[in-house]
């Protein structure tokens, strides 16, 4: 229980770079041990997913191609034992419900030390 | 030769998505059904690259909603739609079920409060992730020709100007529009900006 968080991996999908960055560094911070996969898209996601499968996930909303949400209920049908939050910066009351059905966290962008710890709680899941 | 580089156009345009998806929020609020608003991309271009490259892509009049805004750097934003797809989205505002005189009446009150939501969005979102303050002026709506624009623009030529072009895709009760956000700035304001941008992402690269 108490190395509960150690070692896991997560996959960061985002079509921005800095996006990717600031997620990468914030959850690095907390989790230095963590191993970070990155996607641009929501296909390339999926083929990552298909190759090795991530216990968390971080999933973009609006990104070229696929919706992230797409993406997002596509890996979980194959994986559901993979926890998504879903960061967006459309904070719509129709995009948190999206999340909400598929058994995702959504947090609002900007991301920040604040929205990373609430992906972080989701993460860790019911105790 | 671009002026950004390409991280720094990757944090510009997420910062403007930021303050997008803010705009939308409130605009769904309007509108009472779901709006999308994304900045696919942000270009820097100086105001003579602006003529050649942007207006000539557009036929008809504009609509325009600009504001100044003044903090570490200072700027004139512009909002862009052409004038029919303008009057298309206060028809979405403002419920169809209004006839077209009546939408000419608010037209300038809708677009204003448009551009105010729009601006306003994303001046905060930039403010809130650059960590700096931003005020602005009233927004005022100007109906215009495209050499109009280009007047306009070439006016401040002489002063080293500097636009900022977002393009941004809107689309409200499955009505799709597109129109472009512009600010105008000296290159004075523009390496203000850049500067803060950089900074931005230094502290990203230091967490």
């Amino acid at each position: 229980m108490v190395n509960d968080a150690t070692g896991k991996t997560l996959l960061i999908v985002d079509d921005s770079k800095v996006s990717r960055m600031v997620i990468k560094a914030h959850v690095l911070a907390v989790h230095p041990d963590w191993q970070v996969v990155e996607a641009a898209s929501g296909e390339e996601a999926i083929r990552v997913v298909q190759q090795n499968v991530p216990h968390y996930c971080t999933m973009d909303i609006n990104m070229p191609g696929m919706l992230g949400t797409d993406a997002a209920e596509q890996i979980l049908q194959q994986q559901p034992s993979v926890r998504v939050a879903i960061f967006s910066a459309n904070i719509q009351e129709a995009a948190q419900t999206r999340a909400q059905q598929l058994g995702a966290v959504f947090v609002a962008k900007p991301v920040t030390e604040k929205s990373i710890a609430q992906a972080l709680l989701h993460f860790r899941g019911p105790v | 030769m671009s002026i950004l580089s390409e991280i720094e156009r990757d944090a510009l345009t997420e910062i403007f998505n930021v303050g997008a998806g803010r705009a939308a929020q409130s605009l769904s609020e309007i509108v009472g059904d779901e709006v999308r608003l994304t900045v696919p991309s942000v270009e820097v271009l100086r105001t003579d690259a602006i003529n050649e490259q942007l207006l000539p892509r557009i036929q008809g009049r504009f609509a325009t909603v600009s504001q100044n805004f003044y903090g570490p750097f200072d700027a004139e934003a512009v909002l862009l739609f052409t004038e029919d797809r303008a009057l298309s989205i206060v028809r979405d505002m403002m419920g169809s079920q209004m006839s077209l005189d009546q939408l000419a009446e608010f037209e300038r009150e809708a677009m204003c409060e448009l551009g105010n939501i729009i601006l306003n969005a994303c001046l905060s979102a930039m403010a809130d992730m650059l960590e700096i303050t931003l005020n602005s002026s009233l927004p005022q709506y100007v109906v215009s020709s495209p050499e109009e624009i280009s007047s306009r623009l070439s006016e401040v030529q002489s002063d080293e100007r500097y636009v900022l072009v977002l393009h941004i895709d809107l689309v409200i009760e499955k009505h799709q529009t597109d129109g472009h956000l512009i600010f105008l700035l000296s290159s004075t304001s523009l390496h203000a900006l850049v500067e803060h941008v950089q900074a931005y992402l230094r502290k990203i690269e230091l967490t």
